[in-house]
């Protein structure tokens, strides 16, 4: 093209693309320098076993959080349900292990894409607040848990699920899943049409409506992806535990929420990946296992990862409140 | 020297790229005083130090005569200085003295009802809303009227010189000329106003005087009475950009027309019918509210209660869903590229083919090759710099946004007919041209071309049919010469034809 038909506001001074380090790079690159400090002057941190265990304890929450990326990437904030989703998914795995480990995962998987998609769907078609639904859903699902078990611990007629908790290479399965994960997801974010209509959906909904993109359609299938996350880890969960009872789940909803934001994923929608995610749930179990080697208490390991998520959370909203001017 | 306003050698730069570079003027008091340019000529920049929402870097700001620096809007207002901007900045929610009253750096901290209530009242009459109560909501008054309330606001803060940046920018003309006869009335008080605007025929009827700004320079000053639009233009853009040639019309072909068949949307559109055939501009004259954007909303399947029956390419179209309608081969845009359009902090890539994406992929996976070419050919085709399609869009300019909001429909197998709400709203005379020349291409490849406009200027010059409406009602059709005092006259106070 020749130059003539550019027109001279074209030449405003070019943004570079990201490349600088940002506030929130500034952010995290302290906490985690904070962290490793902390962490090479604390005694037993820099042995084998601790990296097992840091990486075991990310794998759960993680699972749930690479879900919980999709959706929060597609604008609907994020789902308050996925303790109880990830209990109801146990429950139905450990009754069902007597057809066997495939079917017993299948069932679970389905159970919650299920329970997870029709929540999707309300809020992506109909435009539900997230919020709001997923406090009645989970109170729902909550309920479900409690009729399902009549209130007492399942247990697993046959025990086939040990095979999950196998550890190949010294690492626990969970930790392999968690990686297969994340690749996927990352792929799916990157790579596929439904993965930048995330992006498009989450940015600007209204935009992505009158453009006629299938705004109702990613919207399920983030969250369906999600539900078969928090299965995957309900799973686990069970796995490890060999038993379910309706408190399972624990705080596996806001720990996840947790793992999200302190990757810098922007609760408003329309930026993330799952790696920052991966790295926000590694950063997180990093803090608590060196809290943990210190001494301190459960309180203190809560507060001190409450406030990084508080500092990344604040400094996304004031890079984006910037940035739209 | 006692002028309410000096401006002399004002410079600012951006990174080293200067934005405004030896800029002077003066306005006298009771002078209404244009400032124009095409976007990137330095306006808002200009603007922007006068209310001192930026610092210059060379240059003086002389008020009444002082050297003022102004680091604040806060700073600005206390010299006298009120600016109403370009997007509304009044609150819907809150009531009209509310309004007034907001960000007032006069307004006591204890508000003294009675005193607040006698002024806000007195500015309101002032400005000819005299019918509008001080408690009323502000949600319940119309758009026009909510500018005014924002330019009264300017006014209660006893302002010696008030800065209106594209005040009609979103108005229809009949409220325009409510404003035109505000500001003229807040002129002869003695106030003076810098008046902003790309509207180039309502600068030289309703300014004194008018500066001229190309590429951060000081071109002329001069007074209006001595101007010319097409003087005007040439000086703006340093040359006579070309008028599009009248075209005969092409043989109708039913199989690709666009048919609408007694299109109604409950309160806003009653019974509108058109056969649009391809190959042609239709264009929808109305004001805001006469329905002309409905018609495009409802067929992009944004009034899921509307009724009737449309067909395109002898197909029917589910016209009361968004992706049925796309599907369906309707393209719209929207007349808010901001919030109903684009994906601001997106690249133009990512923009550009944003609604193609199943094109470019092979089983739902995006083939970055295939999305690069395809972003590459419509830049080049929008005529937008192909080598800087990873910028965000929210960096570029109104006309350069809105050629990518356009730009998104073209060269699309499967999209039959494109509808724009206001397609140059907000965008400088060079974008305006070159995205008129991008609706006739489309119209030539085959393209049904819908779209709705308040300006007569835009509609003369691009709509091969001209459709007139007011109150939801169509109200005439064109198809030959016609005056734009016809088209005005049918806009404001047709009736129906049926």
């Amino acid at each position: 093209m020749t130059t003539s038909e550019v027109s001279p506001a074209t030449s405003v001074p070019q943004r570079d693309g990201g490349r600088r380090p940002g506030p929130l790079a500034i952010v995290l690159g302290v906490a985690a320098l904070a962290v490793l400090v902390a962490a090479v002057t604390t005694q037993r941190f820099l042995t084998l076993d601790n990296a097992r265990a840091i990486l075991a304890s990310a794998a759960f929450t993680g699972i749930t959080a690479i879900g919980a990326t999709l959706v929060m990437i597609a604008g609907s904030v994020v789902s308050l349900a996925a303790s109880q989703t990830a209990t109801v998914a146990a429950m139905v795995f450990l009754a069902t292990q007597q057809w066997g480990l495939g079917v017993a995962i299948v069932v679970a998987l389905a159970c919650g894409v299920a329970l997870t998609a029709v929540q999707g769907a309300v809020i992506g078609f109909w435009t539900a607040n997230p919020i709001v639904l997923t406090i009645a859903a989970g109170f729902a699902i909550g309920g479900l848990a409690t009729w399902f078990s009549g209130g007492t611990p399942v247990y697993a007629k046959v025990p086939a699920f040990d095979v999950l908790n196998a550890v190949p290479l010294g690492l626990p399965l969970a930790v392999y899943v968690l990686l297969v994960i994340t690749v996927l997801a990352q792929w799916i974010l990157r790579r596929t049409t439904a993965g930048r209509q995330l992006y498009l959906v989450g940015e600007n909904r209204a935009a992505a409506r009158a453009a006629g993109l299938p705004v109702g359609r990613v919207t399920v299938l983030a969250w369906a992806f999600f539900g078969a996350c928090i299965a995957v880890t309900g799973v686990f969960l069970a796995s490890f535990t060999t038993s379910a009872n309706t408190s399972l789940g624990g705080n596996l909803t806001l720990d996840a929420i947790a793992a999200v934001l302190a990757g810098g994923t922007a609760i408003a929608g329309g930026n993330g990946s799952a790696l920052r995610t991966l790295g926000g749930a590694v950063l997180l179990s990093v803090i608590s296992d060196v809290l943990l080697l210190r001494g301190f208490s459960t309180g203190a390991q809560i507060l001190v990862k409450g406030v990084l998520v508080l500092a990344v959370v604040v400094t996304v909203h004031l890079r984006s409140a910037r940035g739209r001017r | 020297m006692t002028e309410p306003l000096v401006v002399d050698g004002l410079a600012r730069s951006f990174g080293g790229v200067p934005a405004v570079r030896e800029v002077s003027f003066t306005v006298g008091a009771g002078e209404i005083h244009a400032l124009c340019g095409h976007n990137g000529a330095g306006k808002s920049t200009v603007v922007k130090m006068l209310s001192g929402q930026l610092t210059p870097d060379r240059g003086r700001i002389l008020i009444g005569g002082d050297a003022v620096r102004l680091k604040s809007r806060q700073a600005a207002q206390r010299r006298g200085i009120a600016l109403v901007d370009q997007e509304l900045s009044v609150v819907p929610a809150l009531t009209v003295l509310d309004n007034l009253l907001l960000g007032d750096i006069g307004a006591p901290l204890v508000n003294r009802r009675r005193t607040a209530m006698a002024r806000g009242r007195q500015v309101l009459d002032e400005l000819g809303l005299a019918r509008v109560d001080p408690d009323q909501p502000l949600a319940t008054l119309g758009i026009g009227e909510r500018q005014l309330v924002e330019i009264a606001r300017a006014l209660s803060q006893d302002a010696r010189l008030v800065i209106l940046d594209e005040p009609t920018a979103t108005l229809s003309d009949v409220d325009s000329e409510r404003v035109f006869a505000a500001v003229r009335r807040v002129a002869s008080r003695g106030c003076s106003v810098l008046y902003v605007s790309h509207r180039l025929s309502e600068v030289l009827r309703l300014c004194d005087t008018v500066t001229v700004l190309r590429d951060g320079r000081h071109v002329d000053t001069s007074p209006a009475a001595e101007l010319t639009v097409d003087e005007l233009i040439v000086r703006m853009l340093g040359q006579t950009p070309h008028r599009l040639a009248a075209r005969a019309a092409p043989d109708p072909d039913p199989a690709r027309a666009l048919t609408i068949d007694r299109l109604a949307v409950p309160g806003r559109l009653t019974d509108f019918s058109l056969t649009a055939q391809p190959g042609r501009i239709y264009a929808l004259a109305g004001q805001l509210g006469s329905g002309a954007s409905d018609v495009l909303r409802a067929l992009a399947g944004l009034h899921p209660r509307a009724t009737g029956t449309v067909a395109l390419h002898e197909r029917a179209v589910r016209f009361r869903d968004p992706v049925a309608a796309a599907r369906a081969g309707l393209a719209f845009v929207s007349n808010d590229r901001k919030s109903e359009g684009l994906f601001l902090d997106k690249a133009i890539r990512w923009n550009l083919v944003a609604t193609r994406l199943p094109e470019l992929a092979s089983a739902g996976v995006l083939r970055p090759r295939r999305e690069q070419r395809s972003a590459q050919r419509l830049a080049t085709v929008s005529g937008l710099a192909a080598d800087r399609l990873g910028v965000p869009v929210a960096t570029l300019s109104g006309g350069n946004q809105q050629k990518v909001f356009v730009g998104r429909n073209l060269l699309r197998d499967n999209v039959f007919a494109l509808l724009l709400d206001e397609p140059t709203r907000g965008v400088d005379i060079g974008g305006r041209t070159a995205i008129h020349r991008l609706l006739r291409s489309a119209a030539d490849a085959g393209l049904v071309v819908l779209f709705a406009s308040t300006e007569l200027e835009e509609l003369l010059e691009l709509g091969d049919v001209i459709i007139t409406m007011r109150d939801g009602r169509t109200v005439g059709r064109y198809d030959g010469g016609v005056e734009g005092t016809v088209l005005m006259r049918d806009m404001t106070h047709g009736v129906s034809a049926a």
